[in-house]
């Protein structure tokens, strides 16, 4: 199997299948990142130019760095454009049935769509740092590389999400 | 982990306390406050299912990014074929230059030392020359490839 440098340097030479397998590979975690990010909204179109964007910056990635990680900051950077065109808006509940049903499937439901609103409630910067750190377990030095931000901040952005979900700001 | 900030958003998040942190939740007030809350945001969070990407997602990005690909590739070959025949037109210059100065080293190495130990010094400086001849061209695609990098930084 080749790694993720390696179809990179053939996505930069106009590989297809080297693209195809790259969306094969991170298609599913973009996809949560950017449900998670814009509470469900025009994601397949946001997921869509992430890949455009790799396509049309391939040269630039960098082969030393994680894949994962240029991914996710092209992702946080055009969800954060997305936010600042079309402000959050309470999460819709059509949203939540393309959940998969099950036999709790309006419980489901429901906590989905209270996590949203509870992510919905907080502001972009705070809502990303705590995406990246608790739905994808990256540790705190990724998410302040795909964040571009220190360490410190990413702590302190987790610090505030919390006191504002518990209601104290 | 010690603070209060510290131990509220482990609690938020769902991260196992460790010894400090629990110790310090069992003697401060404004975290026991808190706990309760703090452990219902971690339950919310944690059911907060996203649904798989619809099956037709992969083809959606792989016909919008064809175009962009194919682009890619009609720019970037031409460009090194370009580079490439550029670099083949002095070769046979060089080629025969070399030829003429090994020449001229032979005759003159003929007249000084025997014939055995000349002919083997102008082979050792021809071989050395084919060497670096062939190491020279060997580079150019990835010096083309590395500037052609810079450029794009460079635009970017």
């Amino acid at each position: 199997m080749r790694g993720d440098a390696e179809l990179m340097a053939a996505v930069t030479a106009g590989d297809e299948r080297a693209l195809a397998e790259l969306v094969d590979r991170h298609g599913p975690a973009l996809h949560q990142l950017l449900w998670r990010l814009t509470g469900g909204r025009d994601v397949d179109d946001l997921h869509q130019e992430t890949w455009l964007r790799v396509v049309r910056a391939a040269a630039r990635f960098d082969p030393r760095r994680r894949f994962s990680t240029w991914l996710f900051r092209i992702a946080v950077n055009l969800a954060r454009d997305w936010h600042r065109r079309r402000p959050p808006e309470p999460a819709d509940p059509a949203l939540v049935d393309a959940l998969p049903a099950g036999t709790d499937g309006v419980a489901r439901m429901d906590a989905a769509l209270d996590a949203a609103r509870l992510l919905a409630a907080l502001p972009e910067a705070q809502r990303s740092a705590l995406v990246l750190r608790y739905y994808h377990d990256l540790p705190e030095e990724d998410v302040a590389e795909i964040l571009g931000c220190p360490r410190g901040t990413v702590k302190s952005r987790l610090h505030q999400a919390t006191a504002r979900l518990l209601g104290r700001r | 982990m010690t603070d209060c900030e510290e131990v509220t958003t482990a609690l938020a998040l769902g991260a196992p306390l460790d010894a400090g942190a629990r110790a310090h939740l069992a003697a401060c007030a404004r975290c026991g406050a808190d706990e309760v809350r703090a452990r219902e945001i971690a339950r919310t969070l944690a059911a907060y299912a996203v649904p798989a990407p619809p099956p037709g997602l992969a083809g959606r990005v792989a016909a919008a990014a064809g175009p962009l690909l194919a682009r890619t590739r009609h720019v970037r070959a031409p460009r090194l074929a370009r580079t490439i025949a550029a670099a083949l037109v002095p070769l046979p210059a060089i080629v025969v230059w070399n030829v003429v100065v090994l020449r001229a080293a032979a005759r003159l190495l003929d007249a000084v030392l025997p014939p055995a130990l000349g002919a083997y010094l102008v082979f050792s400086y021809a071989t050395l020359l084919a060497l670096l001849l062939a190491a020279s061209y060997a580079a150019i695609p990835l010096l083309a490839e590395r500037q052609r990098r810079r450029r794009e930084e460079s635009h970017a």
